[in-house]
């Protein structure tokens, strides 16, 4: 009875916060949709992937949050620092995806692996999946009032059961991102979408380092 | 060749009579002097005599308009004058009621932060969201620095672009006239080929800015990218992120709207860089004006491309008889084509039917828009000179 309460508890906070949750990952995902993937099916994919590895890092945000008995418990100082590391990981995967795949084929000297994986048909996965996990461990507030709820539960299972039950009520709020596919897709929106991705990579990578600096996100 | 000219152009386009032109300046006389003219206000004597100057200067240019038949050479003039003088009147009022350019933080939270247009994209999600604003001004009149409020902004910012489509990029905005100001200047384009893809710019700025916005609660573009901030209020910085926020405004302000002007003589800002115009752009499909291209009368000479500020014309568009979506309706391909090919045009009628009737259509709206929006800028700056002059003082 308790425990579908807490649980009952989750999938409500998770529902309610749902616009938050698409407010914080927006400027990720709706980009790098509309980069690529035309299509209702490609999009589904690409959807999935990203939710998958955004799960995954509620789990391992779980596993921390529940460790440290309270996510409060975690010092400005390095919860900054935390966030900082995810803002310039972020930044950097945008840039990445944003760089044409075109522009790579044509250096066949660079076969690094960084590289192999910017071609197109391996970029999508991998990409969705780094960026579901670096958004999922994105601290924003109802991400934060999870975890600290989750962290006055009494084990590791039951916080990370919360933690996936809250992430279902903010994924139903993500569902209809899939008909991002159905929007006509042209050269024209490829590029708009490539140049808005590096301009918020810049953003990130511009916040995550004044936060590792130590510095306060705003001018004021 | 000035004779050639006439012979290509169709229609009647030598200049008009004085008679006939006055005549058609009439409605803007009198829209004139009810905007500039205020016997009951207690305004002081520069004032009075720069909303005189303001009310000449604008009926002169349209008088000119009318006889010339030129649009883009008159309307410049109005519009860099607006450029230049907007920051004039705008730093004089925030200096007489702040003390300094700066904008700090508990002004913000104070709800007094003067409210310009170019947010009002950036609003959108975030209302339709939570129902709120993400800027810190007052919705209601006398709440901002600017006196208007951001309702008023907004209510009659949407009834002139539903009208005049991005028509107001080129009639209204009081920023880019410093930027065609300074493609002005050179005779030549030291930079004539530019990359297409840059005019689709604007629109990414836009969604960046419209997701950052959603997602940081707050007005991204104005917090971090707006290169006018150099010339109306920064931040007042109180770390290094508040300087790096200045330094941003500044090196844009630097490139976008002085250097690359002058090196490309095109409002390069507007063209490559401006949320807004991007927003803008999506009214020129409500917009019952546009500008069409006679296809039997155009032999593809590329001078209205060249001739076009914000790169709104390709060879593409210019073989479907149509300008881009980014249109400003500034009149510059208008005046530039030497076999009158390029012409306003009314949606619904004939391509080149009446064109000089859809022009006349598109100016009383146009100015009448730009008299009662642009003109009171321009007296404001006016009077901030006038009172330097007379008194020796701000």
């Amino acid at each position: 009875m308790v425990a579908s309460a807490v649980f009952g508890e989750a999938l409500a906070l998770g529902l309610g916060s749902g616009p938050a949750c698409i407010a914080a990952c927006g400027p990720v995902l709706v980009p790098s949709m509309l980069s690529a993937h035309q299509g209702l099916r490609p999009n589904v994919r690409y959807l999935s992937a990203f939710l998958a590895a955004r799960l995954l890092g509620y789990l391992l945000f779980a596993v921390v949050a529940w460790e440290l008995g309270a996510l409060a418990s975690l010092l400005p100082g390095p919860r900054l620092v935390m966030i900082g590391v995810v803002y310039v990981l972020l930044a950097c995967v945008l840039l990445w995806y944003a760089y044409p795949a075109r522009r790579n084929r044509a250096q066949p000297c660079t076969g690094s692996k960084l590289v192999k994986i910017g071609e197109k048909k391996h970029r999508g996965a991998a990409a969705a999946a780094a960026l579901g996990f670096l958004t999922g461990l994105n601290l924003c507030p109802p991400f934060v009032v999870a975890g600290v709820r989750a962290a006055q539960l009494g084990s590791l299972v039951a916080a990370l059961l919360f933690y996936a039950v809250f992430f279902i009520g903010t994924s139903v709020w993500f569902v209809p991102f899939a008909g991002l596919g159905c929007v006509a897709r042209n050269e024209a929106v490829t590029t708009v979408a490539r140049m808005a991705m590096a301009l918020i990579a810049l953003w990130y990578l511009a916040l995550g380092i004044a936060m590792l600096l130590g510095r306060k996100g705003y001018g004021y | 060749m000035a004779t050639d000219v006439r012979v290509l152009r169709p229609g009647n386009t030598a200049p008009r009579g004085v008679g006939w032109s006055l005549l058609l300046t009439l409605p803007m006389v009198v829209w004139s002097l009810l905007m500039f003219a205020n016997p009951r206000g207690k305004a002081d004597l520069q004032l009075h005599i720069a909303g005189a100057i303001t009310a000449v200067f604008m009926i002169a240019l349209f008088f000119m308009m009318m006889r010339t038949r030129n649009t883009y050479r008159w309307r410049r003039w109005f519009f860099v004058s607006l450029g230049l003088l907007f920051p004039v009147g705008f730093i004089h009022t925030v200096i007489s009621m702040r003390g300094t350019m700066g904008i700090p933080l508990e002004e913000m939270i104070a709800g007094r932060t003067p409210f310009c247009f170019m947010p009002i994209p950036l609003l959108i999600l975030p209302a339709a969201f939570t129902k709120a604003l993400v800027f810190p001004g007052s919705i209601l009149p006398a709440g901002g620095m600017s006196g208007g409020g951001m309702a008023a902004m907004v209510g009659i910012w949407l009834a002139l672009t539903i009208v005049l489509g991005r028509g107001w990029c080129s009639y209204a905005c009081f920023f880019g006239g410093i930027e065609e100001g300074m493609a002005s200047v050179p005779k030549r384009a030291k930079i004539r080929k530019i990359d297409p893809r840059w005019r689709l710019g604007p629109w990414a700025v836009l969604l960046a800015m419209v997701l950052l916005s959603l997602a940081l609660f707050e007005p991204a573009y104005c917090m971090w990218l707006c290169p006018f901030k150099a010339v109306s209020e920064y931040v007042a910085a109180r770390n290094t992120v508040g300087l790096v926020q200045n330094g941003i405004f500044v090196l844009l302000f630097a490139g976008l709207v002085i250097a690359l002007p002058l090196l490309t003589k095109k409002r390069t800002q507007c063209a490559c860089f401006c949320p807004f115009g991007a927003f803008q752009s999506i009214f020129n499909k409500t917009s019952v004006f546009d500008v069409k291209i006679d296809k039997e009368r155009c032999k593809p000479c590329v001078l209205c491309q060249t001739a076009c500020p914000t790169m709104s014309l390709t060879r593409e568009s210019v073989a479907r008889g149509e300008t881009l979506i980014s249109c400003t309706k500034c009149g510059a391909c208008v005046d530039a084509c030497p076999r009158g090919a390029v012409a306003f045009h009314i949606k619904g009628t004939e391509a080149a039917a009446k064109p000089e009737l859809a022009r006349l259509m598109f100016l009383y709206a146009a100015w009448g828009m730009a008299v009662m929006f642009g003109g009171s800028i321009i007296a404001q700056g006016v009077a901030t000179i006038l009172h330097f002059l007379f008194r020796g003082t701000l």
